[in-house]
This record gives C-alpha cells, sequence and structure tokens, in this order.
C-alpha cells in the first residue's frame, strides 16, 4: 500500500448557507505503481480530491496514510517531499521569470533543505542536457533561455520532467493537457506515459477524456457527488470500452435520480 | 551643478541606494509591498545614534540596526503570513507603530549625532579629504552590498526567493514554506533599511523620527528609474540598475535645486515639483532612444 | 521744490552710501519647510538686511520637509560658497552643519541657525555664550515662565493645564520637563497630549475634556498647522485655549505670550550684520528673543467662558474684538 484514504470527507464553506460536501467519506487504498486514472463530470471532486492528496485541503474527517504515518494535517509544503504534482495550467508549474536550469535546480531540491550553495551547479547540467533532450524539443540547447519564452506546451513538458526529476513516491497530474493544443497534447501525454512507465510512478491523474482515462492506467476511478461510484482495474478495465463507460455513468446517475425522486415522492 | 553638490547626490544616491536594494527584495523579488520602510530607516537611524552615543563602535552599531531591522521586518511579515493581514496593511501598521518604538529608543524625536565620531571620522583623521570620504565609504558598503545580493539570489535560497515571489503555487509544490521565504525576504530587506538609515543618520549628523517620511516614495521611484533607464533582465543586471536608479534619482534633485533657468524664476517650493518633472525625462529617454534608434534602422 | 531738492539729494546720498558699500554679500538659505512661522523668520531677516542697506544675493532652498533633500540642500550650499548660511530649523541646521566637515574650504564660513530651540542639544554649539566654531545663531526657546504667569493670571485657580504637543517635533519635545519644573513651582500641573500628526489633533484635544482648566499649545508646527480643530473643541466644552505664538491669536485662540517669528528674523538679520561686519561666530553668544508681545482675543475668550483680566487687557499689544 503506497496511500490510503480512509472516511476522507472535505466540506467547503463549511457551516454557511453555501456548504458543499465535496468528498463524502471516501476510501481509497492506491498501492505501489499503480496508475489510476480518475473521472467525473464537473464538481464531481476530482480536482479536490487531487488537492486534499496535495495538501491544499486537510480533510474535516478521516484520514489520509501514506505507508503508515498520517499526513492529513501535513501543510502542502511538507508532503511536495513525496508527492509532485503537475497543473492543468502551463504557467502554473514553472516560473516564468527564471531560466530552464534555475527552474529544474530548484525541482532538483524538491523536498531538501534549500541553503547557501549555489542554485545552479555546474555539475547538474550534463543531467539536465540529457533530460532535455529526452523531450525532442531542443531544450537542451537553451538551459540559460528565461522559461517566459518558451511556449505553453514546453513549458508543460517542462513542468513535466520537473515533477520526475527526483521520483516521487506518487505523482499527481491535474488534467495536464487540457489547456493544449490536440497535438502537443498527444505529445505531453506520450511524454508522461514514458516518464511513468520507466520510473514505474505511482500515479493519478484527472482526465475529461473518457479515451484517455481507458486507455492509460491500469485502474479507473469515477467521481460523483463527492463519492467513488465506480472503480476497476486490471483485466476488467483492459476490457471496458467507450461505451460501457458512458452507459454505466448514466445508469448510476439514473439509480440517483430514481433514489432522490423517491425520497422527495 | 557645482562639484559639491555632484558629490552629495552620489553619496546620497549611493547610501539610500543600500535602501533602494531593500525595496527592491520586497517590491520586486518578493511581490509583496512594503511600507514598514518609512519605519525602519529611522529605527536603524535611532538604534546606531543610541549605540554611538553609548560608546558602542559606529561600524558595530551598524550591526545592531541590521538585526534590529531585520526583527521589524519579521514582524510586518508574520502579520501578513500568520494572521492573514493584508501585506500592504500588516506593514502600515508595523510602520505607525515605530514611530513610538523610535521615540522610546531615542528618548525623544532627535539625537544629535555632531560631536561624536561616526564611521567617517577614522578616515577623515586619516587625511583623506572631508568631501570624498563619504562617497567613497559609502560607495564601497553599497557596492559590497550589491555583489553580496547578487550571491545571495543565486544561491538556493535566493532562488526559492525569486520563485516565491513570481510563483508561489509552484515553489510550495516544490517543498519550500513560502511564509518562512516572505520572512526571511521581508526581514532582509528592512535589515538593508535599517543599515542603510543608520549611515544616513551619521552623515546628516543627526537621527529623527521624522526621517523616514517619504523613504518609500524614494526607494520605488529608484527602482522604476533603474530599472527603466538601465534594464531589469536578470538579477544582476537589475540589481546594479536599482543602485544606479537610487544614484539618478539624487542627482535629478541636485539638478533641481541648481536649477535657474532665465526669465522664470522658479522659487525654492517649487522644488519637487522640478525634481518629478527631471525623474519624467529621464524614464522617457531609453523610449525615445528606441524610438529615434529604430527610425534609423 | 526745495523739498524736490532735498529729496533728490537724499537720494544721491542713499546711492553713494551703497556705491561706498559696493560689496555684494552671497548669502545661502537652507530651510526646512515651508511654514508661516519659518516664512515670516526669512522675511524679517531679509527685511532687516535690506533696510540696513546690506546688498546681498540670496540662494534660498527648501528641503520641502525632507530630510534626505535637506543634506543634499547641505552640500549645494558648500559649493554656493557663500559669505554667509542662514539655516532655518533644526533639520537643516544639522545637516548644514555635518556638510561642513566635509568641506575643508568652508571651515571658516559663518552660519547662523533661527528657529531651533535646543542649540546645545541639537549639537550645534557647544555652549550658548561661547558657540566656539563657525556657527551661532537665535534660539526660539520660550521663557516658560512668562507663558505659565499668563495662564495663571488668567486663572488664579488653576489645578490642571493641558500640554498640546507632537512627541516627533523636538522643538515641543524639550519644552515638556521645563513646563513641568515651571508650573509645579506655580501650583499646577501639566497633562500631557502628544499627537504624530496633524489629524490626530482634534482626538487628543477632546481626550483633555474634564482633565484639565486649560489647554495650551507651543509652538508645534503639527499641531498648530491643525489649531482650528482644537479651537472647536475648546470652544464647545468652554476650555480656554492659550498659545505660544501671536499668529495662534488671531485665529481663535484665548491669548499668547508671544513669540513673533517676523521679529526673530529681524533679530537674525541684526545678528548677520554683525557677523558679515567682521565679528567672529565662535565669540557671539546664542541669542534668544526678549521682547514678548501679548496678544488677546476678547472673543475667543467669551466662547471659551474665561474673563480678561482688566491689568493683561491693558498691558496687551494687540486686542482682536
Amino acid at each position: 500500500m503506497m496511500i490510503r484514504l480512509e472516511k476522507f470527507t472535505k466540506y467547503f464553506h463549511k457551516g454557511s448557507v453555501n456548504q458543499v460536501l465535496a468528498l463524502d467519506q471516501i476510501d481509497l487504498t492506491v498501492e505501489k505503481s499503480d496508475f489510476i486514472t480518475i473521472i467525473g463530470s464537473n464538481g464531481a471532486g476530482k480536482s479536490t480530491l487531487l488537492n486534499s492528496l496535495a495538501g491544499t485541503h486537510a480533510p474535516d474527517s478521516g484520514r489520509l496514510l501514506l505507508g503508515d504515518k498520517n499526513i492529513g494535517q501535513w501543510p502542502e509544503h511538507r508532503r511536495a517531499k513525496f508527492i509532485s504534482r503537475v497543473f492543468q495550467d502551463p504557467l502554473m508549474g514553472t516560473c516564468a521569470t527564471l531560466t530552464i536550469e534555475q527552474n529544474l535546480s530548484l525541482a532538483l531540491r524538491r523536498g531538501k533543505r534549500r541553503g547557501f550553495a549555489m542554485g545552479v551547479k555546474s555539475e547538474d547540467r550534463q543531467l539536465f542536457k540529457s533530460k532535455l533532450k529526452h523531450l525532442g524539443l531542443g531544450l537542451e540547447d537553451r538551459l540559460g533561455d528565461s522559461v517566459g519564452l518558451l511556449s505553453g506546451g514546453q513549458r508543460q513538458a517542462l513542468t513535466v520532467l520537473m515533477a520526475t526529476l527526483i521520483p516521487p513516491q506518487v505523482l499527481l497530474l491535474d488534467e495536464h493537457t487540457a489547456a493544449l493544443d490536440p497535438k502537443t497534447a498527444r505529445q505531453i501525454l506520450e511524454l508522461t506515459q514514458n516518464i511513468i512507465t520507466g520510473q514505474q510512478l505511482t500515479t493519478l491523474m484527472v482526465t475529461h477524456n473518457m479515451r484517455q482515462a481507458l486507455k492509460m492506467g491500469n485502474r479507473l476511478i469515477m467521481l460523483h457527488h463527492g463519492k467513488i461510484i465506480l472503480d476497476i482495474q486490471g483485466e476488467e478495465k483492459s476490457k471496458l470500452n467507450q461505451e460501457d463507460l458512458v452507459a454505466r455513468f448514466y445508469d448510476r446517475q439514473e439509480e440517483e435520480m430514481l433514489t432522490d425522486r423517491m425520497l422527495l415522492g | 551643478m557645482t562639484w559639491y553638490a555632484f558629490i552629495g547626490a552620489l553619496e546620497q544616491g549611493l547610501v539610500y541606494g543600500i535602501m533602494v536594494l531593500g525595496v527592491y527584495l520586497t517590491f520586486r523579488v518578493l511581490d509583496f509591498p512594503d511600507l514598514t520602510v518609512d519605519g525602519s530607516l529611522p529605527l536603524g537611524a535611532s538604534v546606531s545614534a543610541v549605540a554611538i552615543t553609548n560608546g558602542v563602535n559606529p561600524f558595530l552599531s551598524l550591526v545592531l540596526a541590521a538585526l534590529v531591522g531585520f526583527a521589524a521586518g519579521t514582524v510586518t511579515a508574520l502579520l501578513n503570513t500568520k494572521l492573514k493581514i493584508l501585506h500592504l496593511l500588516a506593514s502600515i501598521l508595523t510602520m505607525i507603530a515605530l514611530y513610538s518604538i523610535n521615540i522610546r529608543i531615542m528618548d525623544g524625536p532627535n539625537i544629535s549625532l555632531l560631536s561624536v565620531d561616526t564611521v567617517l571620522d577614522p578616515f577623515m583623521s586619516m587625511g583623506m579629504a572631508g568631501y570624498a570620504v563619504a562617497p567613497v565609504l559609502y560607495g564601497c558598503f553599497a557596492i559590497t552590498i550589491t555583489v553580496a545580493i547578487i550571491w545571495f539570489l543565486h544561491t538556493e535560497l535566493g532562488q526559492a526567493m525569486l520563485a516565491t515571489g513570481s510563483n508561489p503555487q509552484m515553489i510550495t509544490s516544490l517543498g519550500v514554506d513560502t511564509h518562512k521565504i516572505i520572512i526571511l525576504g521581508v526581514g532582509l530587506s528592512n535589515a538593508l533599511v535599517a543599515v542603510s538609515g543608520a549611515l544616513v543618520a551619521q552623515n546628516q549628523g543627526a537621527s529623527d523620527v521624522n526621517m523616514g517620511i517619504g523613504t518609500i516614495i524614494a526607494g520605488l521611484a529608484s527602482v522604476i528609474l533603474g530599472e527603466t533607464v538601465f534594464g531589469r533582465s536578470g538579477v544582476a543586471r537589475a540589481c546594479i540598475a536599482v543602485l544606479l536608479g537610487s544614484v539618478l534619482y539624487r542627482l535629478a534633485i541636485a539638478l533641481a535645486l541648481g536649477l535657474k533657468l532665465g526669465a522664470f524664476a522658479f522659487t525654492p517650493s517649487d522644488l519637487n515639483l522640478i525634481t518629478a518633472i527631471l525623474v519624467v525625462v529621464a524614464l522617457m529617454a531609453p523610449s525615445v532612444k528606441r524610438r529615434f534608434g529604430s527610425a534609423r534602422s | 521744490m526745495k523739498k524736490y531738492i532735498s529729496m533728490l539729494s537724499i537720494g544721491l546720498m542713499v546711492l553713494m552710501a551703497s556705491m561706498v558699500q559696493a560689496q555684494t554679500f552671497k548669502v545661502s538659505v537652507s530651510q526646512f519647510v515651508e511654514h508661516p512661522a519659518l516664512d515670516a523668520v526669512l522675511k524679517g531677516f531679509q527685511d532687516n538686511l535690506k533696510e540696513n542697506g546690506v546688498a546681498v544675493a540670496y540662494n534660498v532652498h527648501n528641503a520641502q520637509a525632507n530630510m534626505a533633500t535637506a543634506n543634499q540642500i547641505g552640500h549645494q550650499i558648500m559649493g554656493e560658497k557663500p559669505d554667509l548660511i542662514l539655516a532655518i530649523a533644526t533639520p537643516t541646521a544639522q545637516a548644514c552643519a555635518q556638510a561642513f566637515k566635509k568641506s575643508p574650504h568652508m571651515q571658516n564660513t559663518p552660519m547662523l541657525f533661527t528657529a531651533v530651540t535646543d542649540p546645545v542639544g541639537a549639537g550645534l554649539v557647544k555652549d550658548l555664550n561661547h558657540p566656539g566654531a563657525n556657527i551661532t545663531g537665535v534660539s526660539d526657546m520660550l521663557p516658560v515662565n512668562r507663558h505659565l504667569m499668563m495662564v495663571k493670571t488668567f486663572l488664579p485657580q488653576i489645578k490642571r493645564m493641558g500640554f498640546l504637543y507632537n512627541a516627533g517635533e523636538v522643538n515641543s519635545k524639550v519644552l515638556v520637563p521645563l513646563f513641568q519644573a515651571e508650573a509645579k513651582k506655580m501650583g499646577f500641573e501639566i497633562v500631557e497630549a502628544a499627537i504624530s500628526k496633524s489629524s490626530d489633533v482634534y482626538q487628543a484635544t477632546k481626550s483633555l475634556v474634564g482633565k484639565v482648566d486649560a489647554v495650551f499649545i507651543p509652538t508645534d508646527n503639527t499641531v498648530v498647522s491643525a489649531l482650528e480643530s482644537a479651537i472647536k473643541v475648546c470652544e464647545q466644552n468652554k476650555l480656554p485655549l492659550f498659545n505660544a505664538d501671536v499668529d495662534s491669536v488671531k485665529r481663535g485662540s484665548v491669548a499668547a505670550m508671544g513669540f513673533d517669528y517676523y521679529k526673530h528674523g529681524l533679530q537674525t538679520g541684526e545678528l548677520a550684520q554683525r557677523i558679515l561686519k567682521g565679528a567672529s561666530p565662535a565669540t557671539t553668544p546664542v541669542e534668544f528673543q526678549e521682547k514678548l508681545q501679548l496678544h488677546i482675543n476678547s472673543r475667543a475668550a467669551e466662547k471659551m467662558g474665561i474673563a480678561i483680566p482688566p491689568e493683561l487687557l491693558e498691558k496687551a499689544d494687540k486686542v482682536y474684538q
């Protein structure tokens, strides 16, 4: 077991008239090297789940276990030692005013103490170059360029590289290709897949794209109204096709509406 | 402009340049508009003045000023990060509190340093020309501090500080506690401002509780002036640019002081207006240069 | 016709006299801030020299209340190489004194300060009677006992007097212990109300209501600039308000044993004449204003519920109705 949520509950605006139950007593055990894709309609709680893992929110009740440590109340920066993430917005994961090598150097010290040693060390440049070469974007010759000069796709590729420069125990991908054009999105996705496979990373990936969700990973979770309504893996997942998935989604919705109607009636 | 007015502007520009570097750290690096400086400049001056009049070595008094300035910045940063008070308000609160604190430190609004030894006196008694001591010594201080800041901003910690100002979400997810960085940065900034204040007081012969009024305005004007005229690409260039910006700002004032234009007689009360106009002219210079440059090519 | 001839001859004499005194002196002035009192000092200084036929070319600078600019003005003046420097108010005087240290060629140029309350505390002179260097001047230190005596004559039964001032103004701060000591001798107490900016004046005056029998405002730039708010509170609460400068009486305070800043400037001008004729500042004692003026505002007295003692009315130099 890599990470486990136990009765994990998160409200927004708790105690006010606008109170929303974003995550409703979620139980989820993520095994080592699991690659889980997460789908669900808007407001289902996908991003809240990822943010809760990363530390943006602490749970209102329930536990979050990493190994045998309860890290539910840890601040985000403390969890960063184990967990890294890539955001949807390509501008969020890199620092525009710094150069490519400065950004990579920052990532190279993820979760480590930062002191008065030089930020960019000359001995690291070789590593950066070889890693950048794998991206195939020609960035290996532009180490000293400011990241602000790069395109959205280039920046997102760099972000994926930075998030995995030190292999994290858990990698969180929050619709990280949704803001890119289709061709770039495909490239970034391919790059992500290669890195995850290569490093055997435990990964949770939120996506809007059902085909992606089916094609990638070994496990698929569907969220609805803050609950996990579908959790399939292995062979069952590989057999699943898009129509099945849509059908199962509407089944569940239908069911819920029926119960609502019964209750109201 | 006479030679003495030029030297005066140079030394003022250099000594206030240390303050300007502090303002650069908060305003540009951390993206944290910090008005504490109007209080921490006289704070440094007060601490230094009290220390010197009690027999402390004037150089050592600078260290004390830096420590107390750092503490003042820490208060602002803690109000902001831990109590969630908006940065502007947090810094205003510290600033007004410092007014009373400075009067308490000095046990009055003003301490004269005219009859005690300052950092300048050892060099004066060595026989260096009086007018040259301050610009040379303060130039050494300002350059050393500029180099130190450029170095610091290239360290792991400094890089984390730059990232905190530019993309706090990103640096948090890389494991940096941005609160600690803000406390360090605002503290460091106010330490520089306090050192600047201590040197100003020793230079002008008195520490006065009202000497901080307008510090942030001069600081911001110098930062923007320097960046516009000398460029801001890269940390090293920006740091040197804001120091030069401070000198430029003081030169504008010196120019305004010495200005006598034929029939249209300026009165002394026009000083601030003329200074403002001269700064505008300096700000326009790069764009005018660019326009003419591109027209030719 | 005779009249014209005599006038013409007088004119010729004046012209000749001015030709004899052909030397035009260069005087550089460093003033801290635009302020009615400080402006009056400068005017008095200039008028005195003009009336006495001293030809002067002025370089007047104003720091607009900015210490950094005051410093730069100090350097500017060293470059102007004047025959005499006039520094108006404490911060500018300190800045000029410091600029001397860096300009060996100016060590013998005399400097006069004016509108400085405590020249020894400000480090400008070592001793009031023997300044010892190239700096001397005129102090506007208030004759505390005469101010308090005036208040005591108005209110023989006074127990407590409010003292409203800006704790950040060195000229006011030095007065506090002096007022306390002097009031104690006369058998009443001083209640301090300190402010830091002119917008605090209203609130600070209100805080004194009920606690004191009268309010006194010294020559404090910050408080005096917002005098009207103090007057308003005092009128509403029948609290007599006294000042240390006569200009405030016209604006609506009961009375002032005043300091006339124009005369202060005239006195500084007298001193300047002696220095320009060769007297050494090192041996010229610091002067104080001896002749005080009593101004009374009878309408303000009525509004603030106080009777004017006839002996004061008799002595008053000016009575506003």
